[in-house]
């Protein structure tokens, strides 16, 4: 081949690498310092292999905090926050690792870490990667409401979720009623619900736990409304629910979901989640 | 070079083929075929939500990986080790000439990449098949990319072995994979040292072959586009970086003394 | 196979003028070692020429700059009238290197038909010759082996087979007799003799003389890189005769130290062989008759290659010192 001709092709390269950069450079989502200030060793050992990296060490983590150690206590949390950061450094798309990681590091001990705000943090370190994802956003709004206890902030971010593409039809209305209600129960019972039909395996496990939390304490004020009935009408609060049953107004004793029967306060007339329950608690 | 010279390319293509695969460089596809079932298997049995993206990861990279291996050791080899053994000498005192060799020996292995690259793609559908995840043409798109880069280090490969030995030429070559890969830190060089002149990272970034034109692992990955206008610059990209590659490489076998 | 054909009468096979070449040598490549230094000679038609020369001398460089694997320093070369840049001669010629290799995981049959190939014979044509040649170099039984399993004698005859693949006018051959056995050796002499029945011309290379006093009719010596002398053998070696060797038998021991001229003696037996010099030939036959005896045999012994090589060797340490030739 002539020296002309390899010239021009060595003047064709920078042209054609040009247009490729401006052809692919539009899908190219990751943020450039990512690349830079991350310091994983992994991703410096192997260019290339970043997705496969990113699979291993989620297997790792999910084999580490999976299985039947679910609700175990003994685990360390402080493993959770490495894994999830180097899994998400290496592949800033892996929506799985954003929303497990969340959801171990907000829930209180001994199910996750206790940190709710750093499970913030990691959420909207994966609202920033994936932009249009509606299913993180939610995710962010549901735990600033459940964990955080921030309604009007909740409700901004999950108005924000139900417009991007893909969302639910069902999150704008839920956004909605979060602003109207505050902080109630339904509201909580519902993103639980949302989060247990979305999610499978542990993290399903975990929100049906939630929701049977919620439904315990419906029942026990429920019942509770009960003995305020019977009081009305009988003069004095009833010595235990036992009496209710006699009367016909409940068809067998009341146990909550996990089997447990309830606690009665004579005194006050409450009906309460017994402490014993494992659906039991603190604050309610 | 005229259709003589053409079939004389092919002729030694031909062989080079038969020769990789009697010297049995595919029993890698044996290593590969044991990986994609134990993954399968594995995946099967741990249900995490993943299967899909860990199997193609998986396969994905074998097929990265293996076929770079081959390119490079037995890229530095293929001109290399004809002329240690002198099993060149009688060849080309036929009508063959030295460029035809060359270009020979590239065709030769890229058949036999080829021919690798074709197989684990199929068991790699076919891991995929039997999850029962659905089958993605645009892996085909991803693969198509990813060999264009193979061909590109076997190009690098046989250019360093005409410049010094084979095992200082494997490193080289493997150095400037690894560089290639790197090319966005390349560019971005500056965020982090900024002393640098703009002109040198420029030149770096541009000299360097840019690996990271064939890499559409990730978009495979996400479901992403991967639009026919963006394989078609690469594939400019490709042909014109291993034409100059060739080109140079011919032209120092051209001169060499063969003692 | 047909007789050479057409060739330009005056163009001679092979024309080589003024051939030099040197090589890098010492420690970063920049000194040169000298090869071979102004070589000029010509190869008739239908000859077969030797080239003599001890190892080292340069033979092989030689042989390589004709075949184009190396290039030289100055000087020129042209094979049936081309220049050794085109490629139009070497459809006619074969070329058998020194220590040949050739692909070991293929079988002979394999490597004559990829040779065939790089000739663009059709396929019939290559099976054909193939079969053929592997005939005429005894290697038909082994010829679907892989050579990786071929001896060194073997792996020669398959040299010698490649080098005819196409049919060659010229046969260019560098020690086509090494790692052969006296049976091989036998069979390549009768190939090239068959040769140059058939009109070609050979060009082989070699240290043995013996080889080529038999074979060649003109030869080459070299010696460190320089052609010492060029013609036909006959000429070189004078067609003076050394000496007579005379076998005669019944003369006693007194007759024999009587024989003028006489300057060797050997028994064999009851008989007895004289070294001697030609003008005393007559004499001696009259006296050995004269005595009785009966004279068997007279036969001339002309000065041998070996020696003739040998005489003009020894002349050599001196230039090689004048030459900065480090061996």
């Amino acid at each position: 081949m002539s020296r002309l001709a390899l010239l021009l092709l060595a003047l064709a390269v920078p042209l054609v690498q040009g247009r490729i950069d401006r052809v692919l450079g539009e899908f190219r989502a990751q943020h450039e310092a990512l690349y830079l200030w991350s310091g994983e060793q992994v991703r410096r050992v192997a260019p290339g292999l970043e997705g496969l990296a990113a699979d291993v060490y989620w297997l790792r983590t999910v084999q580490y905090f999976g299985g039947q150690r679910a609700f175990a206590g003994g685990k360390r949390f402080d493993l959770l926050q490495p894994l999830i950061e180097i899994t998400v450094t290496l592949d800033p798309r892996m929506e799985i690792a954003y929303r497990y990681g969340a959801i171990f590091t907000a829930e209180p001990s001994p199910i996750g870490a206790g940190r709710p705000r750093d499970a913030v943090a990691l959420l909207e370190r994966g609202v920033r990667a994936l932009p249009d994802n509606w299913a993180l956003r939610q995710d962010l709004g549901f735990y600033h409401f459940l964990f955080l206890k921030q309604p009007q902030e909740a409700s901004r971010i999950l108005f924000d979720a139900s417009e991007m593409p893909g969302a639910p039809y069902w999150l704008k209305s839920l956004a909605a009623s979060v602003l109207a209600k505050g902080g109630d129960r339904a509201t909580a019972r519902r993103m639980w619900s949302v989060i247990a039909e979305q999610s499978a395996g542990q993290i399903k496990s975990n929100a049906l736990l939630h929701v049977q939390v919620l439904d315990a304490l419906d029942e026990a004020d429920r019942l509770t409304k009960l003995v305020a009935e019977y009081a009305r009408r009988g003069g004095r609060n009833p010595t235990s629910l036992e009496d209710l049953r006699r009367a016909g107004w409940l068809g067998r004793m009341p146990l909550d979901q996990s089997g447990t029967p309830f606690e009665y306060d004579q005194r006050t007339g409450r009906v309460s989640v017994s402490r014993r329950s494992p659906l039991w608690r603190p604050g309610f | 070079m005229g259709t003589g010279g053409l079939s004389r390319v092919a002729a030694v293509a031909a062989n080079t083929f038969r020769e990789t695969v009697r010297e049995r460089v595919f029993y890698n596809l044996l290593i590969f075929a044991v990986l994609m079932t134990l993954s399968g298997l594995l995946m099967a049995r741990l249900s995490i939500r993943q299967q899909d993206k860990i199997i193609k990861d998986l396969g994905l990279a074998c097929i990265d990986v293996f076929g770079i291996v081959i390119a490079i050791f037995i890229g530095v080899g293929l001109v290399a080790k004809e002329l240690e053994r002198r099993s060149l000498h009688p060849l080309l005192a036929k009508p063959l000439t030295r460029d035809e060799f060359f270009l020979g020996k590239f065709a030769g292995l890229g058949m036999t990449l080829l021919v690798n690259v074709a197989v684990m793609t199929a068991g790699l559908y076919l891991t995929l098949w039997t999850v029962e995840s659905r089958p993605d043409p645009r892996m085909l798109k991803g693969i198509y990319a990813l060999y264009l880069g193979l061909l590109l280090i076997v190009s690098l490969a046989l250019l360093l072995s005409t410049l010094t030995s084979t095992t200082m030429a494997a490193l080289v070559t493997l150095c400037l994979v690894v560089a290639g890969r790197f090319s966005d830190v390349i560019r971005n060089m500056r965020v982090v040292a900024p002393a640098v002149p703009d002109w040198l990272v420029q030149a770096l970034y541009y000299a360097i072959p840019n690996f990271r034109n064939f890499d559409f692992k990730d978009r495979i990955a996400y479901g992403d586009p991967v639009p026919l206008a963006a394989l078609g610059w690469v594939t400019l990209y490709a042909a014109v970086y291993i034409g100059i590659v060739l080109g140079v490489g011919a032209r120092v076998f051209r001169s060499k003394d063969l003692v | 196979m047909s007789q050479a054909s057409g060739n330009t009468p005056g163009v001679p096979a092979i024309q080589v003028s003024s051939l030099s070449k040197s090589f890098p040598t010492g420690w970063l490549g920049l000194d040169r070692r000298l090869v071979l230094r102004d070589l000029s000679l010509v190869v008739h038609h239908n000859e077969i020429f030797g080239y003599l020369g001890p190892n080292g001398s340069g033979k092989t460089t030689t042989l390589k700059i004709l075949m184009g694997l190396l290039f030289p320093d100055r000087g020129s070369v042209t094979i049936l009238g081309s220049p050794l840049g085109s490629a139009a001669w070497r459809y006619r010629c074969g070329f058998l290197p020194e220590h040949p290799y050739f692909y070991d995981y293929l079988t002979a049959r394999e490597y004559l038909d990829y040779v065939g190939r790089l000739f663009s014979l059709p396929a019939a044509l290559r099976a054909e010759r193939a079969r053929d040649l592997l005939e005429r170099v005894g290697l038909a039984q082994v010829a679907g082996i892989p050579l990786r399993r071929f001896s060194k004698g073997m792996v020669q005859r398959l040299g010698i087979a490649q080098a005819l693949m196409n049919d060659p006018e010229i046969v260019f051959l560098d020690e086509p007799m090494s790692g052969l056995d006296p049976i091989g050796r036998h069979l390549v002499r009768n190939i090239i003799l068959e040769l140059k029945r058939r009109g070609r011309t050979v060009f082989f290379s070699t240290h043995i003389l013996s080889d080529a006093e038999t074979l060649c009719d003109r030869v080459a010596l070299l010696r460190s890189g320089e052609l010492l002398k060029v013609g036909r053998l006959d000429e070189i070696l004078g067609l003076d005769v050394l000496h007579l060797e005379v076998v005669i038998s019944g003369v006693d021991g007194a007759v024999l130290a009587a024989l003028p001229g006489v300057k060797q003696r050997h028994s064999m037996g009851e008989r007895w062989r004289l070294d001697v010099e030609e003008p005393a030939l007559g004499s001696v036959v009259r006296a050995v008759e004269a005595a009785g005896g009966r004279i068997l045999s007279v036969y001339p012994v002309r000065q041998s290659l070996e020696e003739y090589f040998f005489k003009e060797m020894a002349g050599s340490e001196s230039d090689e010192r004048e030459w900065g030739l480090a061996d």
